[in-house]
């Protein structure tokens, strides 16, 4: 059974359509990178399977469960958004203990993922509200991979982050990935694609141009590197091509 | 619900705004109470500064405030929980924090200087439209995505329960003195919750002259101890409709 399925899926904004028809079927273990220009549809997909949007057509499925009012099919999903802000005046151990909380896990503060690796442990008693950038964003990665997520969505994960962090959170990516977890990561690095994906999602217009293997991308454009290769789809190919693909 | 209550307050209870909103009641209230030499004078004062002021405070306190953890919540509607209980626990935390600043602040001070019925029904009134402003500010900033905006229209609801309706309510007064219009100022009056508010504590303050019209009308219709409740009874629908609104609209609102 796949991991979670898009339907038809689409979200309209006034008369705009920011997703239109995305249907998708992602499986356990696979990393997908969602890529496309600013304001293509990804964080809105993103969104709509984190039940932040309400999508205005179709159903997306997660471990089998509808993505609707009821939160539960969120005990198995996992969230790093691009940008984070936390009530100023709490300290990183009081916001941790309040998720650990929500999802009725009792482990100590400084256990789990990715807290020793990104230094979160030493920053227990500081507060929120005066966090940089980069600290936020380890917050928000430790608690995305603090639930054993079967569904990781991680959005511009390395933006803000220093190469060293970077490297650990991508590598923390590659060892959850081996686990069964679905990873969908939207990324403007193409190294981390490279990297990273087992296959990429392309969208422009809040539509899906492609969903392919990278290897497949490179073949079909005869480029050696994903950069060069995108754009040569978009060009080369015609849509009911990509389709057929 | 109760685990975001919790974590919403301990964030609240270091805010300097909440801190400082206690303060200046207290530098207020005191200060009425040292200036006149009859507490009930002073507190009649008071609580035309309250009226006034604990609606403009707790609508403005709580727009700004839900606009500033928009992202927080956002983090929270991915946890497995309801939206209601998320802005159930926020609208309460809110709710706690702003009730607590005015008994500390205002509470105090009058029941040191002036001890006595009146009083606590000031305290229950300020109480009641810091509730009712909580929840009508939640409502604007839940259907407003701006800001700025959502303050602005704050500010604009609360000079039109504070000024304009009380003076529209006059006008009709005046323009229909000929017509038996009594029985309808009592709805009409209900409509403005800080109206009520004032209803409830010149209800309670043996001073007619004071009164005004709406709130000879309740007295004339219901009595002292009846036209208080009748008031609070309108206060409570007022923080349960605007509350059922904002919870209807964050269910349907877009993160």
């Amino acid at each position: 059974m796949a991991r979670v399925v898009f339907e038809n899926v689409g979200k309209k904004y006034g008369k705009m359509w920011a997703l239109r028809e995305f249907s998708a079927r992602f499986e356990p273990g696979e990393t997908v990178s969602v890529i496309g220009p600013n304001g293509s549809g990804k964080t809105t997909m993103i969104k709509c399977l984190l039940g932040l949007v309400h999508s205005t057509t179709g159903t997306i499925m997660v471990n089998g469960e509808t993505v609707g009012p009821d939160p539960s099919y969120r005990h198995h999903v996992g969230h790093m958004p691009q940008i984070s802000r936390f009530p100023n005046e709490l300290k990183i151990g009081q916001l941790i203990d309040l998720m650990d909380d929500i999802r009725g896990k009792d482990q100590g503060r400084a256990e789990g993922p990715l807290v020793r690796d990104l230094g979160v442990d030493a920053m227990m008693d500081k507060r929120l509200g005066t966090l940089s950038g980069g600290q936020r964003q380890k917050v928000s990665a430790v608690l995305a991979f603090r639930y054993a997520p079967s569904v990781l969505v991680l959005d511009e994960p390395t933006a803000g982050l220093d190469p060293l962090s970077s490297e650990i959170l991508l590598k923390a990516v590659r060892d959850i990935k081996r686990t069964g977890c679905t990873v969908l990561i939207t990324s403007h690095l193409m190294e981390e694609v490279e990297a990273l994906a087992d296959r990429v999602a392309y969208l422009q217009d809040g539509t899906l141009r492609f969903l392919l293997p990278p290897e497949e991308l490179l073949s079909a454009t005869g480029e050696r590197r994903l950069s060069k290769a995108i754009p040569a789809m978009l060009i080369n190919h015609t849509r009911s091509h990509v389709e057929s693909l | 619900m109760w685990k975001v209550y919790k974590y919403t307050l301990i964030d609240l209870a270091r805010n300097k705004f909440v801190g400082g909103w206690m303060l200046l009641l207290l530098a207020i209230s005191l200060g009425l109470f040292q200036l006149e030499d009859q507490p009930v004078k002073a507190m009649l004062s008071l609580s035309q500064v309250l009226l006034a002021l604990v609606p403009l405070v707790s609508s403005v306190f709580s727009i700004v405030y839900i606009y500033d953890v928009m992202e927080f919540t956002e983090l929270l509607a991915v946890q497995p929980l309801r939206r209601s209980k998320i802005l159930g626990g926020q609208m309460l935390a809110l709710g706690t924090a702003l009730v607590l600043g005015v008994l500390l602040g205002a509470g105090i001070p009058l029941m040191l200087f002036l001890p006595n019925s009146a009083s606590l029904t000031l305290l229950l009134a300020c109480v009641m439209l810091t509730l009712v402003f909580v929840a009508i500010g939640s409502l604007i900033a839940i259907k407003n995505r701006e800001k700025a905006r959502g303050v602005g229209l704050g500010l604009v609801v609360w000079f039109l329960f504070v000024l304009v309706y009380d003076a529209v309510l006059l006008w009709i007064m005046f323009a229909f003195s000929d017509y038996p219009i009594e029985p309808w100022i009592v709805p009409l009056a209900a409509l403005d919750p800080i109206d009520l508010g004032r209803i409830m504590v010149l209800l309670k303050v043996d001073l007619a002259a004071m009164m005004g019209y709406s709130g000879a009308v309740y007295e004339k219709f219901f009595g002292n101890l009846r036209g208080i409740l009748i008031a609070l009874a309108a206060l409570t629908a007022w923080v349960a409709l605007p509350s059922s609104f904002a919870f209807r609209a964050f269910q349907r609102k877009d993160l």
